[in-house]
């Protein structure tokens, strides 16, 4: 996707099972650990269901209920598109008089992209707008539902027996190795060996437990599936009736009804529409929240929104020149601060032998000296008149300064001679946690304490020039 | 179905069962009659064009961590829409899986999504379930092979009788690409009828602006070499008679009148017609007329399509909450011993033991009231 800013040019690593490198904006920043973390390295969980037509929320309970699935919208069952509900008028005998007729609105369901209407597989209009409309229920049902049955009375049984197989009496002739026992054990004191062995077995109180042999349990019993000798033979006129294409289901079209699986077009009988979800992110090592949305469908905003921009600065390339083998350039460069606090960042080449540094092709020189960065003031983008910020700025290393971003330059010199330029830094920036602090701060410590934070950062600088 | 079922009225979630198969992937629910959805088993990745198939044995450890867990992914929050932390999942599978792809599959499940624990189901013996019968004689016509395995009395696999052949839609789907160019087919009748007249042919639009044709003669003939013998005489038909063979003599009728037939391949129409009447035509021949006594053949027609069979099986196994959590491979046991069980491996300790998971040997048989320290 081709975006105005590029992002992609420049990376950031993450430091998370494996080393992921991505831009700024696809990162989170769990402030409570005070580490970037990628889509990768957080778990995802599912917030709120919605259906994508109606948008309208669904709380999780009924989405169980009505399987993930919307009640009010439906899917084209040739296209998959949204479903639309058309209204004609039928003339209908009056319930009072039978001989004189009035109009009556009759509903029926109709897709806008191709065209495919419920008339066509013979499902009736209805005279409710909504509501109406059913799936037709899978003819296996019942069977699958008895064999459900059968098989939990077996397993309980199972797990009745296993339960009754610890706390069994043994027989005092039966090797003790192979049955975990307790009562014995207490009756004849054994040795402390068999006390040793068993440091995880279950406690005596378990003993007096009483099996409920007596309960009065209804048998269920089904009756085994019945083998067929013969099986429908391929029908005659496979070898001589031409193939109507438009009456034959796609592979895709079937496999959206498991339970049909309907080989003709006139059995595809429309589904309700499958919801979609809002997704919440949480760090791992923490379990915080990093990212949760709003409640509402249509809303976009997030109650937790922990993002990477909006706490780390962001460096961004502004212009580059030609870069020739071997020679020195000049790149300009922006970095922007988020946060509304003045911010020191400070920049360091990489050391021979980083292990982090694998894919720079070039040397870089950066500025020596502390950059500082003013806080982003929300007020000042409405405020024309820029005043002065009494910064002392090295025109060498800053080329210019806007509100929460300057512009510096860095000495790149690519060592290969063919291939892309990239180059690798590292970023040191202050950072001050404004998260709740644990104990309360003592008299005279206003604010929070600045932790440095390093970051690696890669840039692809593009080709060199011929 | 009560409206809170499963909210905390007692017992936990209905567990996540899905099948893993090398064309396409069914999951859903456990206790549901069907899989929510079945989709393709590929995913599409932003390099290139084409979708990268997620059921590969053959690439390295790292590509096939990262292709499963954007799979899964897609399954739990696109398809499913629950989360991977509450729920036990069941994966139905083929007893030939190689143990790399399920160690790396557990892996994903347990590492990045930190399930509760994970069942690793063989789909013949799910599929039996779905019948209520005790012994059964399964073959699976998939897409990359058809395997054969009984399974009998208690529901207990006779694993040294199984035969394989890599036949299925993948082949087929090969011989159509060739034999586009080939108009001719080859017939391997022993010349008892003539071959009928082949059925018209097909216009086939593809993507509105190309038109596929294709030869009525090709239509009949590319399915005819899943029944055709190859050089070691050996087509799908003679793998269940060769099963027989194996199996010992007294579960033989049991087996050849129980026979299920599963997979997406067998979902052809007049398929089962067709294997049927080569087992009875081969059980005539002198190979098999000496080793097998037994005629008569039966095909189970289960309560679901041939191609959601095994995981109904898994569906059913999954609703017994009682015996589901002690034969899972629990997240505990796995984070311990950093492997899952497998039944050609016999280093893994037995999950649920009798003794203390792996801390003392099995004791050995000692008198009682030994003092002995």
């Amino acid at each position: 996707m081709a975006t105005l800013l590029q992002p992609e040019k420049v990376l950031y690593l993450v430091r998370g099972e494996k080393k992921i490198r991505v831009p700024l904006s696809q990162l989170y920043f769990c402030r409570y650990c005070s580490e970037l973390r990628s889509l990768e390295c957080v778990s995802h969980e599912v917030d709120s269901h919605f259906c994508p037509s109606c948008l309208e929320n669904m709380p999780s309970a009924e989405a169980k209920l009505k399987k993930n699935r919307c009640a009010n919208c439906f899917d084209c069952p040739c296209c998959m598109h949204t479903l639309s509900t058309r209204a004609t008028n039928i003339p209908a005998p009056l319930p009072d008089d039978p001989t004189k007729t009035t109009m009556k609105k009759a509903y029926y369901l109709a897709c806008g992209f191709c065209r495919w209407t419920s008339r066509d597989v013979g499902m009736a209009d209805k005279s409710v707008a909504s509501g109406g409309w059913q799936e037709p229920e899978n003819p296996h049902t019942q069977r699958i539902n008895k064999l459900i049955e059968y098989y939990q009375q077996l397993a309980q049984r199972e797990k009745l027996e296993r339960d009754r197989k610890k706390l069994a009496r043994r027989r005092p002739f039966m090797p003790q190795a192979f049955s975990v026992n307790i009562h014995t054990t207490e009756k004849y004191g054994l040795g402390t060996r068999l006390q040793r062995q068993r440091s995880g077995a279950p406690i005596i109180a378990l003993y007096g437990l009483s099996l409920k042999e007596g309960e009065d349990q209804k048998e269920i019993t089904i009756e085994s599936a019945q083998a067929l000798d013969e099986v429908e033979p391929l029908p005659e006129d496979y070898y001589t009736r031409p193939v109507n294409l438009p009456e034959v289901t796609t592979l895709r079209q079937r496999l959206l009804q498991p339970d049909f699986q309907p080989a003709g077009a006139s059995q595809l009988h429309p589904r309700h529409k499958h919801l979609l979800m809002k997704r919440s992110l949480r760090c791992r090592k923490c379990e915080h929240n990093l990212s949760k949305p709003e409640f509402n469908p249509t809303s976009i905003k997030f109650k937790i929104q922990l993002v990477a921009v909006s706490y780390i600065p962001e460096v961004r390339i502004m212009s580059i020149p030609n870069l020739r083998h071997l020679k020195e350039s000049q790149v300009l460069l922006t970095l922007t601060n988020p946060v509304e606090n003045i911010t020191h960042v400070s920049l360091y080449t990489c050391e021979e032998g980083d292990p982090d540094d694998i894919n720079s092709t070039a040397k870089v020189l950066v500025p020596s000296k502390e950059l500082v960065l003013a806080g982003k003031d929300a007020a000042a983008e409405y405020d024309e008149l820029a005043e002065p910020q009494g910064f002392q700025d090295d025109p060498d290393v800053v080329a210019f300064r806007k509100s929460n971003k300057i512009g510096f330059f860095i000495k790149v010199i690519p060592q290969r001679e063919e291939g892309d330029v990239t180059v690798a830094f590292k970023l040191r920036h202050d950072f001050r946690n404004l998260a709740a602090p644990i104990r309360p701060t003592e008299e005279g410590e206003a604010t929070s304490e600045a932790i440095w934070l390093t970051h690696h950062v890669e840039l692809s600088l593009g080709p060199l020039a011929t | 179905m009560p409206l809170f079922e499963g909210l905390g009225s007692g017992g936990e979630k209905t567990a996540v069962v899905v099948d893993l198969g090398a064309a396409y992937t069914k999951c859903g629910f456990a206790g549901e009659t069907g899989p929510r959805f079945i989709i393709p088993s590929e995913i599409k990745r932003a390099g290139s064009p084409e979708a990268v198939r997620v059921v590969q044995y053959n690439i390295n450890t790292e590509e096939l961590y990262s292709i499963l867990k954007e799979f899964v992914h897609l399954l739990y929050f696109r398809h499913l829409l629950v989360n991977p932390r509450d729920r036990r999942v069941v994966i139905v599978e083929s007893v030939l899986c190689p143990s790399h792809f399920r160690e790396t599959l557990s892996r994903v499940f347990f590492k990045h999504f930190e399930v509760p624990s994970v069942l690793f189901a063989p789909s013949h013996l799910m599929s039996v379930m779905t019948l209520g019968i005790q012994s059964a004689l399964v073959m699976d016509c998939g897409y990359t092979e058809t395997l054969v395995l009984p399974e009998s009395l208690e529901r207990v696999p006779i694993l040294s009788a199984w035969e394989a052949l890599p036949m299925g839609g993948k082949a087929i789907h090969r011989d159509l690409q060739r034999g586009m160019k080939i108009q001719e087919a080859r017939f391997n009748l022993d010349g008892s009828a003539e071959r009928p007249a082949p059925p018209p042919d097909v216009e086939y639009p593809l993507d509105g602006q190309k038109i596929l044709h294709v030869k009525g003669a090709i239509r009949d003939s590319v399915a005819e070499m899943l029944f055709e013998q190859d050089n070691e005489e050996k087509s799908i038909a003679t793998l269940l008679l060769d099963t027989l063979v194996k199996c010992p003599i007294d579960t033989r009728k049991v087996l050849s009148e129980n026979l299920v037939i599963i997979g997406g391949t067998s979902m052809l129409p007049g398929f089962l017609h067709r294997l049927l009447s080569e087992i009875r035509s081969l059980v005539e021949k002198p190979k098999y007329r000496d080793a097998l006594a037994t005629k008569s053949f039966r095909i189970h027609s289960p309560p679901a399509k041939p191609n959601c069979t095994a995981w109904l099986g898994g569906a059913i196994f999954g609703a017994l909450q009682d015996i589901l959590g002690s034969r899972s491979v629990s997240r505990d046991y796995y984070s311990e011993t950093g492997r899952i069980p497998d039944w050609c491996c016999l280093s893994t300790p037995l999950p649920d033991s009798v003794y203390e998971a792996g801390k003392m040997p099995p004791p050995l048989m000692k008198r009682a009231f030994s003092t002995e320290k």
